[in-house]
């Protein structure tokens, strides 16, 4: 079970392990630098702070406790860096409106999205139809896009994601929801074009 | 028949519901015509945010962090030995152990510099003196000099040579003769020729 073996390599690691660090790297790599793609597309600070996760995990192997999922713990430290680069970010650019839940919202400009151009190489990688779904993606408040990244693209479920961003589960729940209906209303010329 | 609410078909969906909770929307999915059109358009914006395709790691990515982790290790290293109390005063008696040593470095490869300096300095008066008596024109300071040091004064340069000139061993130069390489010497022509 992929569980248990996160586990077991972990305490591996803790105890000075370095192979089975390699391995935690070998299986996690992608999902980290995927995951901070999504949030934050550079594909640079992508790899950047895929390679501060790891190397946080190591630094704290020896406080490490398995009483959770390993992947809770991993997501946890990715997702306080990705909400951290974001709001660096958002420094040098006009600040999101705050709803009255705490997070942020949409802003009123499509034109103050920060860094909202793609890159040469994403121009060229992505096809319209993936360029139209991250938009819709980036779109959504930094939360409830850690919500949905964790929750569509990474696997990981809502009990996890609610300790992942440290609120309740059926805060979660009521994030997701809230972040998929605007997704779908977002999306709604590439739903209908019934080429699934 | 009352639809559901969006919120519990997306949960349904999701799979966030409990046992019992999930049995009902089921149930009610069978009878209910657009609940299930809901339900498939949820399905389909699920298909349709899978088109969104991860970005890959690059090909140096593991290379990076271990060398980053090692990095960061070495510096951990360094920085837990400090932390001690008596790996400082260590630390301190070895910087101040290397500062004696280059100090004493400096030192002695100056040395001959300074015990030449003075007696160079020291022929200033010797030159000097003569100078109360007229100077032939084109007189150099060598041929001005004394030809013998006087008791109490630090021998000169010159002094010096001649010391070596003098020596018992260059007077028996039938000896040294067949060395080539004092042969090539001036002064053991001299010699020769004395």
């Amino acid at each position: 079970m992929a569980i248990d073996r996160d586990l077991e390599l972990m305490l591996a690691v803790r105890r000075g392990d370095a192979s089975s660090f390699e391995e935690l790297l070998h299986r996690y790599r992608g999902p980290l630098v995927g995951y901070f793609s999504r949030m934050l597309r550079d594909p640079a600070m992508a790899e950047d702070l895929a390679q501060e996760t790891f190397m946080r995990v190591y630094q704290a192997r020896e406080r490490y406790e398995p009483d959770a999922k390993f992947t809770t713990w991993l997501y946890r430290i990715a997702t306080n860096l990705a909400l951290n680069a974001l709001r660096d970010r958002k420094e040098v650019t006009p600040p999101f409106e705050q709803d009255f839940e705490g997070e942020a919202s949409e802003p009123r400009d499509a034109s103050r999205i920060p860094d909202a151009r793609p890159t040469a190489e994403q121009a060229l990688m992505e096809s319209e139809r993936q360029r139209i779904i991250r938009q819709a993606v980036e779109s959504l408040p930094e939360r409830q896009r850690a919500a949905v990244v964790l929750h569509k693209y990474q696997d990981v479920d809502y009990r996890q994601i609610a300790k992942v961003l440290g609120v309740s589960e059926s805060a979660v729940k009521s994030m997701l929801f809230r972040a998929y209906e605007a997704l779908r209303l977002r999306l709604e010329p590439l739903l209908e074009e019934g080429r699934l | 028949m009352n639809c559901m609410e969006r919120e519990q078909l997306f949960a349904y969906v999701h799979r966030m519901l409990e046992g019992r909770e999930e049995e009902t929307v089921r149930g009610h999915l069978e009878e209910c015509a657009h609940c299930r059109g809901a339900v498939a358009e949820l399905h389909k914006l699920d298909a349709v945010l899978d088109e969104w395709k991860p970005r890959e790691p690059s090909a140096w990515f593991d290379a990076r962090v271990k060398a980053t982790i090692a990095a960061a290790e070495r510096q951990k290293a360094v920085q837990g030995f400090l932390a001690w109390p008596w790996a400082r005063a260590i630390a301190a008696a070895v910087a101040l152990l290397a500062l004696i040593v280059a100090g004493l470095l400096v030192f002695r490869t100056r040395e001959p510099i300074e015990t030449t300096r003075p007696l160079a300095q020291k022929e200033q008066p010797a030159v000097q003196q003569p100078a109360e008596t007229p100077k032939a024109p084109g007189q150099t300071v060598a041929q001005s000099q004394p030809a013998a040091t006087q008791p109490g004064q630090a021998p000169s340069v010159e002094d010096e040579i001649t010391m070596y000139e003098n020596l018992g061993i260059l007077e028996d130069y039938e000896l040294l003769a067949g060395f080539d390489v004092l042969s090539e010497l001036p002064m053991g022509e001299k010699k020769v020729a004395n």
